[in-house]
């Protein structure tokens, strides 16, 4: 099927994208189309206009800078696969991104636009989650920081206003004693997530948990957070028992729905399962811990 | 009402000019205003990498992205893979691998397979299977099963690698100034001077296995 006619306009510069956003009426931003394209094509978007963002060169990058890693609206999922300031320092960024779709996809997606789709099982949301990201939004009033707990609201919408595109997603650089890692459980390569699960753990000179960040795809009506886990973990010393713990309760806030590849309970388990491993990576990660040799 | 777009695409080295409504896919582009159909659509969802093109060097899923977006972009198809320096006379030896290693049933999977192909051997000349099934892990084949054109990919890279040598490491150009140029640094066949990229691995080895073998139950 074919996408219904559109304008299409295609600014190069980061103010003219936003006058632009201002002056058109109900203007969908495109970024790699990965998404966005099959849903115009099947008609489940109708805009009259399109924003093409892909010429706007200040918005390609992925650097570390100012206490941040952060991810400019037109770095590609490929991008994050290839950086090695991710490969070293941001575990759970360094093992999302190959297991984000597939390379084709990944060579042309966003994870800026990822974000903005805010579909439940896209797995950059969860990353976002357990590191405490943010995104800049820039509009016709300037721009605005938005914690990443207050962006997503419903599948598919965000706290975003109409006008509004975000130029960066940003995280925390990690300190010293801080790790992260990434689960995801899927049928076969290239599928979205049937559970997935994104965890970080910052520790204290003593080894006790300082910090922890659980974000879980794929199993709430958003990307969601496991705050009860995360509340369990701080204040305590990384144990098998602990994990397990925190495991439990993650798997009890997740609320996966039943589908054609397994039921809720088989998902909460794995939602379990796959929290202990992504925290097993996380503390050895920041060289806390030393895995135990059976999982 | 919708404008035409007048955009010029170099694909397989010749430079063509197309109008198009901003709403054509480049896969529409490609296939009907170019007459080019050895690129295919399969699905229509980003799934099967059927359509699968590269792109200044990249393989895309070019039902995946709108043709006005490609302009000033350099495409290779599979109708640009015999023009290939690799190629020599005949076929280009990812084409041959595919004949002679049985990479093909039904074919149309083969034009996405090749260009998935030709970008992972640009890229990592030198690739193992893992490698060779992560490349071409946007690709569906319903009928071969995957193990022969794994195979037909190791059969090219030996071609490529053997070529290489005979040549004194270099491949030779084909002097013909018209020849297809992908735009892409010690590609074409050639060795590639580039470092592959790093696989990134999962977490840890120990966990990957276990991982791996949930994803296919
Ligand atoms: C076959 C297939 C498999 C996939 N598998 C996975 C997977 O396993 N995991 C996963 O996470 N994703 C997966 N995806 C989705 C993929 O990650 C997309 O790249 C991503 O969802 C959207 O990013 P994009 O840059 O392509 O955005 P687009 O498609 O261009 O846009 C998506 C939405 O975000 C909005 N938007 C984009 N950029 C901005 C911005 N800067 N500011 C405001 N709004 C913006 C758009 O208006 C649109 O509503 C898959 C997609 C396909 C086709
Ligand atoms: S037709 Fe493009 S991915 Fe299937
Ligand atoms: S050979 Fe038939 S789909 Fe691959």
């Amino acid at each position: 099927m074919k996408a219904a006619p559109f304008e299409h306009h295609e600014p190069t510069s980061l103010s003219k994208a936003v006058s632009l956003l201002e002056s058109l009426d109900d203007p969908t931003i495109l970024a790699g189309g990965q998404s966005l394209v099959p849903m115009l094509r099947f008609r489940l978007a109708r805009p009259d206009t399109v924003v093409d963002i892909n010429g706007i060169d200040e918005l390609d990058y992925l650097d570390e800078s100012d206490g941040y890693l952060k991810i400019g609206a037109l770095a590609r999922h490929a991008d994050i696969e290839e950086s090695d300031v991710v490969t070293e320092n941001y575990g759970s960024f360094a093992d999302a991104a190959p297991l984000v779709a597939d390379p084709q996809i990944r060579n042309r997606g966003t994870i800026v636009g990822s974000i903005a789709q805010a579909d439940p099982k896209g797995d950059w949301g969860s990353v976002l989650i357990a590191h405490d990201g943010e995104v800049v939004a820039e509009g016709p009033e300037g721009e605005r920081v938005i914690p990443v707990d207050e962006l997503f609201l419903l599948p598919y919408d965000t706290s975003l206003d109409e006008n509004e595109l975000i130029t960066e997603a940003r995280v925390p650089t990690p300190p010293e004693r801080e790790g992260s890692a990434y689960h995801k459980l899927k049928r076969k390569t290239g599928d979205y997530a049937m559970a997935g699960v994104a965890a970080r753990l910052r520790f204290d000179d003593d080894g006790t948990i300082a910090d922890a960040g659980i974000g879980m795809t794929a199993v709430d009506i958003t990307n969601a957070r496991a705050a009860d886990a995360e509340a369990h973990l701080e204040g305590e010393r990384p144990s098998a028992e602990l994990f397990q713990k925190a495991g439990e309760l993650a798997a009890e806030q997740s609320n996966p729905e039943s589908d054609e590849h397994g039921d809720a309970s088989y998902k909460e388990r794995m939602v379990n399962v796959l929290t202990q491993r992504a925290l097993g990576d996380a503390a050895e990660r920041a060289g806390v811990v030393k895995r135990r040799a059976t999982p | 009402m919708t404008d035409q777009r007048e955009i010029t695409l170099t694909v397989n080295g010749t430079e063509r000019t197309i109008e198009v409504e901003p709403r054509r896919l480049l896969v529409h582009a490609i296939r009907e205003d170019l007459d080019m159909t050895g690129t295919h659509i399969g699905c229509d969802t980003g799934n099967c990498g059927a359509c699968t093109v590269l792109r200044d060097g990249e393989p895309i899923k070019s039902c995946m992205m709108f043709a006005t977006q490609a302009d000033g972009s350099e495409i290779m198809t599979v109708e640009g893979m015999e023009d290939l320096p690799a190629a020599g006379e005949d076929l280009h030896p990812l084409q041959e691998g595919f004949h002679k290693e049985h990479g093909l049933q039904c074919g149309y999977c083969t034009p996405g397979m090749l260009m998935s192909g030709k970008a992972l051997l640009d890229e990592n000349p030198d690739p193992d299977e893992a490698e060779i099934r992560d490349a071409i892990s946007g690709n569906l084949c319903r009928c071969t099963g995957y193990q022969n054109i794994v195979s037909s990919i190791e059969y090219a890279a030996e071609k490529l690698d053997e070529q290489a040598a005979a040549d004194g490491g270099v491949v030779a150009e084909d002097g013909d100034s018209d020849g297809f140029d992908c735009g892409v640094e010690n590609c074409c066949g050639g060795p590639s001077a580039e470092t592959p990229t790093p696989h990134v691995e999962g977490a840890d080895p120990q966990f990957d296995d276990v991982t791996e073998g949930s994803e296919s139950e």
